[in-house]
């Protein structure tokens, strides 16, 4: 007797936890970057959140492959997911959207770029985080000096940084921008940017005559700060800051040296917006705006330790 | 015919269909509908045109591991010539020329200086993937560069409205592709020829075949097909990276050693090819149908394909 009331008991939870996966929404979220930390960041902040909302998930890294992303969003279609995320440039998978378009599945974009196909993307402000670093040069050197930028324009998310700091040096009468190097990044951008540097810093030889470092990015800034360090011009007051805060360039902030500031986005802070968002689509909100940005933290060293 | 011998012959085919049925059984709904067959068929084109030209060497007993990087290269040479202006057919004319160059240098590479396939397509590997960086400029092309009617060509089809269903363009394609490949390889003396190499490239050249040529002409038609594929790839991502097409060249020779696994002799054939273009397919689609996880379905398609060609060289020896 007991046995069988244990085996009632049994299958009525087998029959209820079927029932709540049945009832619990489907979203998948497919990326070819899940190696990458940020990327694996922005998934841990989606998952918490998923959780929480009790969703039924699935995450599927394609391993850089873009074409098989286009895959996997038509077989998420095809399983009738009731949501769909992307961290890829949608322009290029735009034919996986047009299937979820027309199967009226909402896709959202996590850091991907903004397309009429995505119900909105959650990002990081690019212009802001360039405008937060470039004011700090301008603060930090008394709004004169000669300033070295680091910029890669080819690459839009970056371009974008480079155009506010230009706007933002420009302001400042008595700052001048004396060069703006695109490094070449095949390497990592960080040995570039330093022969680069090295090759700055020996053709101004004067003390004082390099009063900052502006990089659209961490690594020229990390190269930028090894220059100066072999040339032995560490007490020349040369600010140097970066974007990203990644964990090289939290280490040279701590150790309170040339690099004084980087910008740090919010990874987890996007994943989990991310999700809202997705949760928001899928509840039939209609989201306005085409991009929802995240805050991003300033990271100097007052606050590298936190 | 005993049950060995049935599993021995058929064994792939038996796993092919049970892994059918567990999809079905599992994704009642889903799996096996005209949509997802439909899905599936595109999913695995460009894969399948690049197994379908490996099996051409493959049939000799040659490889050509440099396919990936050639897909990516033909792809960012077309997307290039896009972004300069050039109308699409010049575009495509020239990535195909480069796939055949590329092909002809492989064979040149192996057959008249005589390099070991594995080796000298493991070198061009590195030097056409280094084209296609220096090339782009190590960029992906997309956007206003790429033409619309390009990459329009993987988002279409051809309509069959009395089924209200559409065959997407990429699945024809590579549809001929296999019917092109097969001809050559069954139905005609160079075919024949080829696999003569295989069996036996001494025996072949005494009897008067000119091997050099042959295997030449071989790895031609293998760069060939992988540079349709680069195009392929582009269009369907209406955009081109010198990255795009490395994932290729691994699971194409998977491919080809699952079909081989199903022919009496062990030699590759084109249309057992197909099926193992078919296994990977169907299983990365129903595997993320059924949410499994993505690493745990790359280990589990590995193992697949090291289960079947272990099982089919265990019940051979046996023979």
């Amino acid at each position: 007797m007991r046995s069988c009331i244990k085996f009632l008991s049994f299958t009525l939870l087998l029959f209820f936890l079927s029932m709540s996966k049945a009832w619990s929404e489907k979203v998948t979220v497919i990326t070819p970057y899940l190696a990458q930390p940020g990327t694996q960041m922005y998934v841990e902040g989606f998952k918490a959140e998923a959780s929480n909302k009790g969703w039924d998930l699935n995450i599927i890294d394609t391993k850089g492959d873009v074409a098989e992303v286009i895959s996997r969003i038509e077989d998420a279609v095809n399983q009738k997911v009731d949501g769909i995320v992307i961290n890829v440039d949608p322009s290029q998978v735009a034919a996986g959207l047009e299937v979820a378009a027309a199967a009226n599945i909402p896709v959202v974009g996590m850091d991907s770029g903004a397309n009429p196909l995505l119900v909105t993307n959650v990002t990081s402000n690019g212009y802001a985080m360039a405008a937060e670093t470039s004011v700090y040069v301008a603060n930090r050197i008394e709004g004169k000096g000669n300033v070295v930028m680091f910029v890669f324009d080819a690459f839009p998310p970056v371009q974008i940084r480079g155009v506010v700091a230009d706007a933002i040096f420009g302001n400042f009468p008595d700052i001048n921008v004396m060069d703006r190097i695109t490094p070449d990044v095949q390497d990592g951008g960080i040995a570039d940017s330093r022969a680069k540097m090295e090759a700055l810093l020996a053709a101004n030889p004067a003390e004082g005559s390099i009063a900052a470092v502006w990089a659209a990015w961490d690594q020229p800034a990390i190269g930028a700060m090894q220059a100066i360090e072999a040339a032995g011009r560490t007490d020349e007051g040369i600010v140097i800051v970066g974007i990203d805060a990644n964990p090289q360039a939290r280490d040279a902030i701590k150790q309170g040296g040339n690099f004084e500031a980087s910008i740090a986005q919010d990874f987890v802070g996007i994943g989990s917006a991310t999700a809202n968002a997705i949760g928001r689509a899928m509840s039939g909100e209609e989201i306005k705006s085409k991009v929802i940005y995240v805050p991003t933290v300033l990271i100097t060293s007052a606050n590298v330790g936190d | 015919m005993n049950i060995m011998n049935i599993i021995k012959k058929y064994g792939t085919l038996i796993g092919f269909l049970s892994i059918i049925i567990f999809f079905t059984i599992n994704l009642p709904t889903t799996f096996l509908t005209a949509n997802n067959l439909i899905n599936i068929s595109q999913q695995i084109s460009m894969l399948a045109v690049v197994a379908f030209t490996m099996t051409i060497v493959m049939v000799m007993n040659d490889f050509d591991l440099s396919v990936g990087s050639m897909a990516s290269l033909s792809g960012i040479v077309a997307a290039v010539l896009f972004s300069m202006g050039y109308p699409i057919w010049i575009g495509i004319i020239a990535a195909l020329l480069v796939g055949i160059i590329g092909g002809l240098f492989n064979g040149f590479l192996v057959s008249i200086i005589g390099i070991l396939p594995f080796v000298a397509t493991l070198g061009t590997l590195t030097m056409f993937s280094g084209f296609a960086f220096l090339v782009s400029g190590g960029k992906t092309i997309f956007g206003r560069d790429i033409p619309t009617e390009f990459s329009s060509f993987a988002r279409t089809g051809l309509e069959i409205t009395s089924l209200d269903i559409k065959i997407p363009f990429l699945s024809i394609l590579a549809l001929l592709i296999l019917l092109i490949v097969w001809f050559i390889l069954e139905q005609t003396i160079y075919g024949r020829r080829l696999y003569a190499i295989g069996g036996n490239t001494e025996a072949s050249f005494l009897a008067g075949i000119k091997v050099k040529q042959l295997r030449l002409s071989a790895f031609a038609l293998t760069g060939l097909g992988a540079a349709i594929a680069g195009l392929m790839y582009s269009s369907r991502v209406a955009s081109s990276n010198p990255t795009q097409g490395s994932g290729l060249m691994l699971e194409a020779i998977a491919a080809v050693f699952l079909g081989m696994t199903m022919s009496e002799e062990g030699e590759p054939r084109v249309l057992f090819t197909l099926l193992g273009v078919l296994i990977l397919g169907v299983l990365d689609n129903g595997l993320t149908q059924m949410n499994v996880d993505s690493y745990i379905r790359e280990i589990l398609i590995g193992f697949i394909v090291i289960l079947a060609v272990a099982f089919s060289s265990i019940t051979k020896r046996r023979n």
